[in-house]
C-alpha cells in the first residue's frame, strides 16, 4: 500500500467507515440481484434447465469469488481490464485471469462524487466508488488493471485507480484504418505483454498463446451460436441473454463455454419444438449505446421486457453485449508474429465503439447497426445513453439519421445510476413499446 | 492407331478420375473450414502442373497453348495465377516449408506495394522490348507472327511460369539423362548464351526460391504473365464479361481486417474498398480472404451473377458436403 500523501487522488476513508459502507451495499445489492433474478425467471417461466447455471454466476459474489480466491493462493495472477479493448488472448496465454471490472453498482457512485464530479460518467464513478470500499471481489482481487483510454472518464479513471493498484494503460489510435496506427497499436500491445510476462513470470509462447486463441474460439463459437438464436422467433428472453454475454467476463471461461453450448443445445430443441419464451409478434426491441452492466443498471432491460406491452430485446450493440466475445482472431499462420498481430487486429479494428472515428464517420458503426437491424427483424432501437457519455450522447443525430432513413424508430433514453427516474422512465418506454406494437399490428 | 488413341483416352479419364477423387477426399476429410480451401487449391494446383505435363508432351506449338490460356483468362482473369500455375505452386510450395518450421513471413510496406503495382506495367514492356535491345531486328522479322513464334521468345516469357520441371524436349539442365527446366530456365538460357547458361538459370532458381521464403508470392507480384492477365482486369469497357468477381458486402463488414492480413498478395482493396466489386489487378482469386472473413454472406466470389463460394463462420465445424 502506497502512503496517502503519494497518492494523487484518493482521499482518507477509515477502514471503518469503507467496511461499513460495503457491508450495507452488499447487503442491498445481494438482495437486488435475488429481486433481479425472481423477476426474470417470473417472465420467462418455462425457462431450460441450463439457465440456471447462470443465474448462480451472476450473484456475483460467493462461489466464482471464492474459486479466484483459490486460484490467487496458488500463485495465479488475476488481471482485471475496463473495458473490450483489453486483449483476452494475452492474459489467459499468461495463465492467468481475465475479469472486468467496470462497475455496475449504483450505490457506491455517491462515493465517487467525492472525487469526480457529478458529471461525469456513471460508470466511472461507479468503479471509483467500488475501489474505495473494496465492494467489487473481481476488482479487490485483481493484481494490475488493464485500461484502454478509449474515452476522457476511462482515461483519467487510469490514474485514480493507479492509486491502489497497479495500472497497464493502453491507447487506442482513434483512426483504426491506417498503417502507421496498427504498428502504434501492435507496439503498445507489446509492451503490455513485457507487462503481463513480468507480473505473471510466464513468459508468453507460441504454444501457449496459440491454446488460449483457441479457447477463446470456442468462446466465440458459443457466443455467436447464441446470438443467432435470438434471430428468429423469440426463444429466449433478451434479459437472459444479456445476464448469459454478462457472465462471461468474470466466469472461468472454458466453463462458460460449456455451459454456454449445453443452453444453446436446449435453446435449438425448443426451436423445432416451436416453444417461444414470449408470443412471437412482441415488438422487437435493440438496444444501442452505453454498457448496461449488471447487477444494479439492469433498469432498462427490466422495463423493456416486464412492460405492458411487452417487448423482447433481440439484439443490442453494448460493448458489455453482443460486441464482447462476438469478433474471432483470425490466424494466418501460426507463428508467433502472426499470432501477435492476429490478436492485435482483433481488439483493436472490428470494435465499433464511438471513441474510434474516420473519414466516412465511424460508418464501421453504422455498418453493425443496421445489419443488426435487418437480420434480427428489430422494430425499434432505444438508444441507452449515460449522463456524461460524450461519445454515444454525439453521434446520436447520426444515427438517428440512418435509421430514419430505413424507417426503425429510435428512442433516445438519457439515464444515470440511479432509481430515481425508474417511474418516469417506465412511461416513457411503455409508449415507445406502444407505438412499436401498433406498428407491428399494422 | 486406334488402339494408340484409346490408351491416350484411357490415361486422361484415370487423371481426371484421380484429380476428381483427390478434391473430394480434402473437402470431406478438412473439417477444418479456416484452410479447406487452401488445401483444395494445392490440390487443384499439383493437378494443374500434371497436366501441364501431358500438354507439353503431346505437342510443342506453345503459341497455342498460350492463345488458349489467354482465351480462359477473358473468363477467369487471373484465377490461372491462384490455382493453376505450377511456378506458383513452386513458391507455396516453399512457403508451406517455411510454415511447417513456424518461420514468420514478412510484408512489403503499403508504399513499396503500391509502387510494385506500376512497376510491374513497366517490367512488362521491357520484356517485350527485351528482343530489340538484345538482338538487331532485321525487317522481314517485324510481322507479328513471326515476333511471336521467331527466335524473340516473347511466348516463351509469358508461358515461362508454366513450364513444367521435367520437359519432352532438350533443355540446359540434365540429370541423369532427363531433361529438367524451371520456370523462364529456356529464355535465361537463350539469352546468356551457352556458357554462362548453367550459371544464369542456378541464380535464377536461388533466387527465386529465396525470397518466396520471405515474402508470400513474390514473383507474382510482378509476373509478366499475370499482368497481362490483369490488363484485362483493369479496363471499365470489359466489365460486361462474366468474369470471376469477388464482392464484398459492406454492412456485414467491420472491418476487422482479417481478409487484408492473410492475403498472400498483398492486395489492400479487399480491405480498404467499401463495398461491391473488390477485384483488383493484383487480386489471384486465391479466396484466402473468403475462407477466413468470420462474417457470413460478406464475401463472396460471383461469376455471372451467381455465388459460387461465399464467407461463413468458420467457427462453427463444417458439415461432410
Amino acid at each position: 500500500m502506497k502512503n496517502s500523501s503519494d497518492k494523487k487522488y484518493s482521499i482518507e476513508i477509515s477502514q471503518k467507515e469503507a467496511e461499513e459502507i460495503r457491508n450495507a451495499i452488499k447487503a442491498a445489492s445481494l438482495k437486488v440481484m435475488d429481486e433481479y433474478i425472481e423477476r426474470m425467471k417470473k417472465s420467462w417461466p418455462n425457462r431450460p434447465e441450463a439457465m440456471q447455471y447462470f443465474y448462480d454466476i451472476a450473484k456475483f459474489f460467493g462461489t466464482r469469488e471464492r474459486e479466484i480466491q483459490e486460484a490467487k493462493e496458488e500463485g495465479k495472477k488475476v488481471i482485471g481490464y475496463t473495458c473490450m479493448l483489453a486483449p483476452i488472448e494475452l492474459i489467459l496465454a499468461a495463465d492467468a485471469i481475465p475479469v472486468r471490472v467496470s462497475s455496475g453498482f449504483y450505490d457506491p457512485v455517491k462515493l465517487g462524487n467525492r472525487i469526480v464530479p457529478v458529471e461525469v460518467c456513471p460508470v466511472v464513478r461507479s468503479t471509483i466508488g467500488v475501489e474505495m470500499i473494496g465492494l467489487s471481489p473481481y476488482l479487490k482481487l485483481s493484481d494490475a488493471l488493464i485500461t484502454p483510454l478509449t474515452c476522457d472518464g476511462m482515461t483519467k479513471l487510469s490514474e485514480i485507480l493507479s492509486d491502489s493498484k497497479p495500472v497497464w494503460t493502453l491507447y487506442p489510435p482513434r483512426l483504426k484504418d491506417s498503417e502507421q496506427s496498427m504498428f502504434f497499436w501492435r507496439e503498445e500491445l507489446r509492451t503490455l505483454k513485457a507487462k503481463i510476462e513480468k507480473l505473471t513470470r510466464t513468459k508468453i509462447t507460441a504454444k501457449k498463446l496459440k491454446a488460449a486463441i483457441e479457447i477463446m474460439h470456442k468462446a466465440t463459437r458459443a457466443f455467436r451460436r447464441l446470438q443467432e438464436i435470438r434471430k428468429d422467433a423469440p426463444v429466449i428472453m433478451g434479459r437472459d441473454a444479456m445476464l448469459v454475454n454478462q457472465t462471461s467476463m468474470w466466469d472461468d471461461i472454458k466453463r462458460w463455454t460449456e455451459k454456454t453450448e449445453e443452453l444453446c443445445n436446449e435453446l435449438e430443441r425448443r426451436i423445432r419444438e416451436k416453444v417461444w419464451a414470449c408470443p412471437p409478434d412482441t415488438p422487437r426491441v435493440m438496444i444501442a449505446g452505453s454498457p448496461a452492466i449488471w447487477p444494479d443498471n439492469w433498469k432498462l432491460p427490466n422495463l423493456v421486457e416486464e412492460a405492458s406491452p411487452q417487448g423482447v430485446i433481440v439484439a443490442d450493440e453494448l460493448c458489455s453485449g453482443d460486441r464482447f466475445l462476438f469478433d474471432p482472431v483470425g490466424v494466418d499462420e501460426w507463428t508467433m508474429d502472426d499470432m501477435f498481430k492476429a490478436v492485435a487486429e482483433r481488439y483493436l479494428l472490428p470494435s465499433t465503439c464511438p471513441c474510434f472515428t474516420s473519414e466516412d464517420g465511424n460508418k464501421d458503426r453504422v455498418n453493425w447497426l443496421t445489419a443488426r437491424i435487418e437480420e434480427r427483424r428489430v422494430d425499434g432501437v432505444i438508444y441507452h445513453v449515460f449522463r456524461g457519455c460524450m461519445l454515444y450522447a454525439m453521434e446520436y443525430m447520426r444515427i438517428k439519421r440512418v435509421l430514419d432513413k430505413i424507417n426503425v424508430p429510435v428512442y433516445y433514453l438519457d439515464t444515470d445510476y440511479t432509481r430515481e427516474d425508474v417511474g418516469q422512465i417506465k412511461t416513457r418506454v411503455e409508449a415507445f413499446l406502444e407505438m412499436l406494437k401498433s406498428r407491428v399490428e399494422f | 492407331m486406334w488402339l494408340e488413341v484409346l490408351s491416350e483416352i484411357l490415361k486422361l479419364t484415370i487423371f481426371a478420375g484421380l484429380a476428381l477423387a483427390g478434391i473430394l477426399a480434402i473437402l470431406i476429410w478438412k473439417k477444418d473450414l479456416k484452410t479447406k480451401v487452401s488445401y483444395l487449391r494445392f490440390f487443384v494446383q499439383a493437378t494443374a502442373m500434371t497436366a501441364f505435363f501431358f500438354i507439353f508432351s503431346y505437342t510443342t506449338q506453345l503459341l497455342l497453348i498460350l492463345v488458349v490460356i489467354f482465351a480462359l483468362s477473358i473468363f477467369f482473369g487471373r484465377f490461372f495465377c491462384g490455382w493453376l500455375c505450377p511456378f506458383a505452386l513452386y513458391l507455396d510450395l516453399v512457403a508451406a516449408v517455411r510454415k511447417a518450421f513456424k518461420i514468420r513471413y514478412w510484408n512489403f510496406p503499403d508504399k513499396l506495394n503500391k509502387f510494385l503495382n506500376r512497376f510491374r506495367y513497366a517490367l512488362l514492356i521491357f520484356f517485350i522490348a527485351l528482343p530489340f535491345m538484345l538482338e538487331k531486328i532485321e525487317p522481314w522479322q517485324w510481322s507479328l507472327a513471326k515476333f511471336l513464334i521467331g527466335p524473340f521468345k516473347l511466348v516463351s516469357v509469358l508461358l515461362g511460369p508454366v513450364e513444367p520441371l521435367v520437359i519432352p524436349w532438350e533443355s540446359s539442365l540434365k540429370l541423369y539423362n532427363i531433361n529438367l527446366s524451371y520456370p523462364y530456365a529456356s529464355v535465361i538460357a537463350f539469352y546468356s548464351g551457352e556458357n554462362l547458361a548453367l550459371i544464369a538459370i542456378s541464380i535464377f532458381i536461388a533466387i527465386t526460391l529465396a525470397s518466396s521464403f520471405v515474402v508470400r508470392r513474390f514473383w507474382c507480384r510482378f509476373c509478366p504473365t499475370g499482368v497481362s492477365f490483369a490488363v484485362l482486369n483493369r479496363f471499365k469497357i470489359f466489365r460486361w464479361i462474366p468474369l470471376l468477381r469477388l464482392n464484398k458486402v459492406e454492412e456485414k463488414c467491420t472491418k476487422c481486417g482479417i481478409c487484408k492480413r492473410v492475403c498472400p498478395a498483398q492486395v489492400t482493396d479487399v480491405y480498404e474498398v467499401k463495398g461491391g466489386d473488390i477485384t483488383t489487378s493484383m487480386c489471384m482469386l486465391c479466396l484466402r480472404c473468403v475462407e477466413m472473413c468470420p462474417y457470413e454472406d460478406c464475401l463472396k466470389l460471383n461469376m455471372a451473377g451467381k455465388t459460387l463460394f461465399k464467407s461463413r463462420n468458420w467457427l462453427e465445424p463444417s458439415k461432410i458436403e
